[in-house]
């Protein structure tokens, strides 16, 4: 405390301090530039987004090492972000800034919402060929979705879709199996019901385990299975109102009667599965991964027949090029080479991570028919329904949050059938009614 | 004056005295000194500036953006008049963002005081623990807030969730906690305390700590025990501290997003229970790309705001008289 | 008022006497600080709780994350995840960032609001007034309500996804400059003027009278800056996408790993994430606590 005085030394040590602290300021700011491994680094850096938390995450983690193992001259970084919404924002938000990565995946049904052209740069069809791939390889109608304004912005990978999970023990308990171990065809959603009833029975739990806070899948499966109609126009929307209401209420009936989960999240849903609280889950065809991993006894069929058929709901994967301020010639090269390898092999995709691959070659090949227990739902492919297209639309759209919301009243107990419904009506109206930002 | 007098030198020992700005004996600011000239100026400029640019002129362009159809994906920006403020106030949920967002705070501010100070009380009473309970109660505030969502994710997970099988195990109903909208923001709640009380913890204990001697050795001489004199003694005392800390943790509740956008969701809980008007404005801005919708809602969040917080601040400044 | 002062710390250090239990000997044991310590004893426990809890499924095998009934005691403990976890190095990464990111806003922070303290306490210049009121005015906005507009600007300024772009908006807190220049005007002037009849300028008088007086408060603000900036979620979240220059909440928030549907991983990546702040404030207890309350009842 004798520095306090300003004739004594320590004035000069303060002093000494400041300038001390002064270099430490300006060698951060050189650190603040880049990233602080990137400096040293000569190789092509390639980065990707993906959405892959669920059980095709590590099915594209093996992918990617096999990847980075034949392209040692890639400084290649795969990054997972939570599903959904918060994926898409990062992608438009890290576009705007001009800093994206260099190459993501996403829905295919989000293409038109990612504003192609201004958040989304164009593929070089030729760099694209260059790295093998055309339209040859793939079906001409999934081709043709990839393209916005006769421009080429995504290059496609996969189908997907929900399909029904069974734990073949519980079930064979409950008397619910066939000769093949194949789970027995239920007819109407009443006969669900009473199959559930008896699987809740050897539980002592629930009987069919879903995500509540994603159950518009589900809920989309039931109403197009009655050939449910929605559709947009400018500033209006038709909804089958008959149809929307009987899939609320059957959802509602199922978290009702304890069958199904009144809560769970993506993770609780598997979780109930492998706990054996549940004797079936109602899920995308990505669980097979891990389901894999954590060696839960299971086999899949295709969503249940609950209105006289077994439509589902789907979707596609595809990879885009994230807008870049400076597009470097050399990273974009190795992003479609990167894309090109994965579609390529995406028999593995397939078979790990339970897609249906887009690369025709792959769907074709011998490797691909034998593969359980892909056969049983591969039908589930042509029964796939998606929803209208519209700026709101699509996999984590707006329109689907808004449904979630209905529908976690619905399996909460909170919200009956018809306050849903009323609830969605009105979600739908202002949708229609907001001036498209794309 | 005891403790100036021990203390090394005069300002150091009044780290916190904003009631006597000028300790006694020393001599005020001495204005003849004081000649104008612009050097003053240059020492204020980098933060001024910094602050004009970070801080004045995004409010600004965020009043003009509300005017226009701006859109995060770039494009065509067109003015459109009173649009986005008219969709705005009539838009429910942009009400029922707020209203959650006012209940938050209704519910977090009263059990957040109550317990830091109880916490105190306990804490400055239990003397020879002091160390191990200010480290249990503080401790949470030092987490980074993604943990402490994911900690308290997991333990309100329903069916093998830490805190229903306890509830279950002693026969008590088992909430579904995040899982439903009548309980989502009482778990948020729930999970803030924990996580933030040890700040109003601190603030009160040295509130305690600073109370002098004398004012206890007076009580204790009428021979009253320890809750009177807790009651009679203590309380009247921390009413200064108690007005501050009111004042901060409103402050600090009323602009919540990260523990309700990471526990409720990003969706923003069952049937948008805990989507806070923040959430909404980021919702609106970056998930949604109007930008334009967007900056009118956060002028009304930052006019309400402007509002309470000029009236905090005069309950603070009264208070200091 | 009685001599009521504003809570210091100070005397806390020197205050450790019986006096806090009158007419009670130190030491005697009674039933009532029997009951008192129990009770004590027994919050801190529970307040623990949730972080030993965390602890424990970190070292637990996958399996048993989600056993019914719940063990403390992990049957088979293990340190594969929190190996599974350094592994993939990004969390380390992140507390990087983190270090980075924080001491540039606290070093920018003190320097900046202690020169703009220093010109509102010590200099006359044309329109002072007004720029202080200017400032103090900036106590009242949000920064949470300007996270639009500030990610259009950096999206301008070309800031979005770099560390200047993350530390230079959180360094404009008014309210450090309001609490500096308070302290500062309470430095008696007698040490200046020794200092200014040596000739010393306003720069030497900051750095060699005032700052060297003001360590205390100083330190208190950086304390609390640093926390700050540390746990700062929402502006970090908004301004950046890249994965690579996340801070440790917004990494731990937005980033799902691939063992994202695991229990025990994403444990111990909490755990892991929370300890650089967990061992400063073990280290520092006294310290941090003494910042933390002298900064807040100041601000």
């Amino acid at each position: 405390m004798r520095d306090a005085s300003p004739t004594q030394p320590g004035s000069g040590l303060a002093r000494r301090g400041f300038l001390k602290s002064s270099f430490v300021l300006a060698g951060l700011g050189l650190a603040a530039c880049t990233p602080a491994d990137a400096v040293l680094d000569t190789r092509v850096r390639l980065r990707q987004w993906n959405l892959f938390s669920g059980g095709d995450g590590n099915r594209m983690i093996q992918m990617h090492e096999d990847f980075q193992a034949q392209h040692p001259d890639l400084d290649f970084r795969a990054t997972t972000f939570e599903w959904g919404a918060p994926f898409y924002t990062k992608v438009a938000m890290a576009a705007a800034g001009g800093r994206a990565a260099d190459v993501a995946t996403v829905h295919l049904s989000r293409l038109a919402s990612l504003a192609p052209g201004r958040l989304l740069d164009p593929v070089d069809e030729g760099l694209l060929a260059e790295a093998g791939i055309d339209a040859s390889v793939f079906l001409p109608n999934v081709w043709e979705q990839c393209f916005h304004d006769g421009q080429l912005y995504a290059i496609p990978l996969d189908t997907h879709t929900h399909i029904q999970y069974f734990n073949p023990e519980i079930c064979a308990e409950a008397g619910l199996l066939d000769g093949d171990g194949r789970l027995t065809e239920v007819n109407g959603l009443e006969e669900f019901l009473d199959m559930c009833r008896e699987i809740a029975q050897v539980t002592g739990d629930m009987a069919v385990s879903l995500d509540t806070t994603y159950s518009w899948p589900i809920f989309w499966a039931m109403f197009r299975q009655q050939d449910g109609e929605l559709s947009f126009t400018d500033d209006d929307f038709h909804l089958d109102d008959e149809a929307a209401y009987t899939a609320f209420e059957a959802l509602y009936r199922l978290s009702e009667e304890g069958l199904a989960p009144r809560f769970a999240d993506g993770q609780g849903a598997t979780s109930n599965f492998d706990n054996l609280q549940a004797g079936l889950l109602l899920q995308g065809n990505w669980e097979i991964a891990s389901f894999e991993a954590t060696g839960t006894p299971y086999s899949a069929t295709q969503m249940p027949n609950f209105f006289g058929n077994r439509r589902t709901r789907g979707d596609a994967h595809c990879f885009v090029l994230p807008h870049q301020e400076n597009r470097d010639r050399d990273r974009t090269r190795a992003a479609l080479t990167y894309a090109a390898w994965m579609v390529r092999n995406s028999l593995s995709w397939g078979e790990g991570g339970g897609h249906i691959p887009a690369y025709q070659p792959v769907v074709r090949s011998e490797e691909y028919q034998p593969l359980e227990p892909h056969v049983h739902y591969a039908e589930a492919a042509a029964n796939t329904e998606f929803e209208p297209e519209a700026w709101f639309s699509g996999s984590a759209s707006q329109l689907q949050s808004e449904a979630a919301a209905a529908l976690n009243g619905i399996h909460a107990g909170t919200a009956t059938p018809k306050d849903a419904l009323h609830q969605f009506r009105r979600s739908l109206r202002s949708l229609v009614t907001t001036p498209a930002p794309v | 004056m005891a403790t100036s007098a021990e203390a090394p030198t005069p300002p150091q020992a009044h780290p916190a005295t904003p009631a006597s700005p000028q300790p006694p004996g020393t001599p005020g600011p001495r204005p003849r000194r004081r000649r104008p000239s612009w050097a003053g100026l240059w020492f204020v400029l980098p933060f001024v500036a910094c602050y004009a640019l970070f801080l004045l002129w995004p409010s600004l362009t965020m009043f003009v953006d509300s005017f226009t159809n701006r859109s995060l994906a770039g494009g065509e920006t067109s003015w459109v008049g009173l649009d986005n403020w008219a969709t705005v106030l009539t838009d429910p949920a942009m009400w029922q963002s707020l209203w959650i967002t006012l209940l938050f705070t209704l519910i977090s501010v009263p059990p957040l005081v109550i317990l830091g100070l109880a916490l105190a009380l306990l804490t400055d009473h239990a003397r020879r623990a002091g160390w191990f309970l200010r480290l249990s109660f503080f401790a949470p505030f030092v987490l980074p807030v993604a943990v402490m969502t994911e900690i308290w994710g997991f333990m309100y997970q329903p069916g093998f969730g830490i805190i229903n099988q306890y509830l279950g195990a002693l026969g008590l109903p088992q909430p579904e906690w995040l899982g439903s909208e009548n309980t989502v923001l009482i778990a948020i709640v729930i999970a803030t305390v924990w996580w933030t009380v040890g700040f109003n913890f601190v603030l009160y204990l040295a509130a305690l700590q600073g109370i002098p001697r004398e004012t206890y050795d007076a009580a204790s001489i009428d021979g009253s025990g320890a809750w009177q004199r807790i009651w009679h003694v203590t309380l009247p005392q921390l009413r200064r501290t108690t007005v501050l800390v009111i004042v901060l943790q409103m402050i600090a509740s009323l602009r919540i997003f990260d523990q309700a956008y990471l526990l409720g969701g990003h969706f923003g809980g069952p049937n948008f229970a805990s989507r806070t008007i923040i959430h909404y404005v980021y919702e609106t801005g970056f998930v949604n790309f109007q930008i334009g919708m967007a900056s009118a809602m956060a002028w009304v969040f930052f006019v309400i705001i402007g509002l309470i917080s000029v009236f905090q601040f005069r309950l603070l400044t009264r208070n200091e008289d | 008022m009685p001599e009521h002062r504003t809570p210091h710390q100070h005397s806390t250090t020197r205050g450790r006497s019986p006096h806090r239990i009158p007419g009670r000997p130190f030491g005697r044991v009674t039933t009532g600080s029997l009951v008192l310590y129990l009770v004590a004893i027994s919050a801190a426990v529970f307040w623990l709780a949730p972080l030993l809890w965390a602890l424990s499924t970190a070292t637990k095998p996958e399996g048993e994350t989600n056993a019914i009934p719940a063990r403390w005691i992990p049957t088979d403990p293990t340190l594969e995840h929190v190996a599974q976890v350094l592994g993939r190095g990004e969390v380390l990464r992140w507390i990087l960032n983190s270090v980075v990111v924080s001491s540039l806003v606290t070093l920018l922070t003190l320097v900046l609001c202690c020169l703009a303290a220093y010109g509102f306490s010590r200099c006359v210049f044309p329109g002072r007034a007004w720029v202080f009121a200017l400032v103090i005015g900036g106590i009242l906005i949000p920064p949470q309500a300007v996270i639009v507009p500030q990610f259009i600007l950096m999206t301008q300024l070309n800031m979005v996804d770099t560390y200047w772009g993350i530390a230079l908006p959180q360094v404009v807190t008014p309210i450090f400059v309001f609490i500096l220049k308070r302290f500062f005007d309470g430095i008696p002037r007698d040490y200046e003027d020794a200092a200014r009849m040596d000739g010393a300028g306003h720069l030497r008088v900051l750095f060699s009278v005032i700052l060297p007086l003001s360590r205390p408060i100083l330190a208190a603000v950086g304390i609390f800056v640093f926390i700050g900036a540390w746990n700062n979620f929402l502006w970090p979240f908004v301004v950046v996408q890249d994965p690579d220059l996340m801070t440790i909440p917004v990494g731990l928030g937005t980033v799902a790993s691939d063992y994202g549907l695991q229990y025990a991983p994403s444990m111990a990546a909490a755990v892991i994430g929370a300890l650089p702040l967990l061992i400063v404030f073990l280290l520092f207890q006294r310290q941090i606590v003494t910042g933390i309350a002298g900064a807040g009842i100041k601000g």
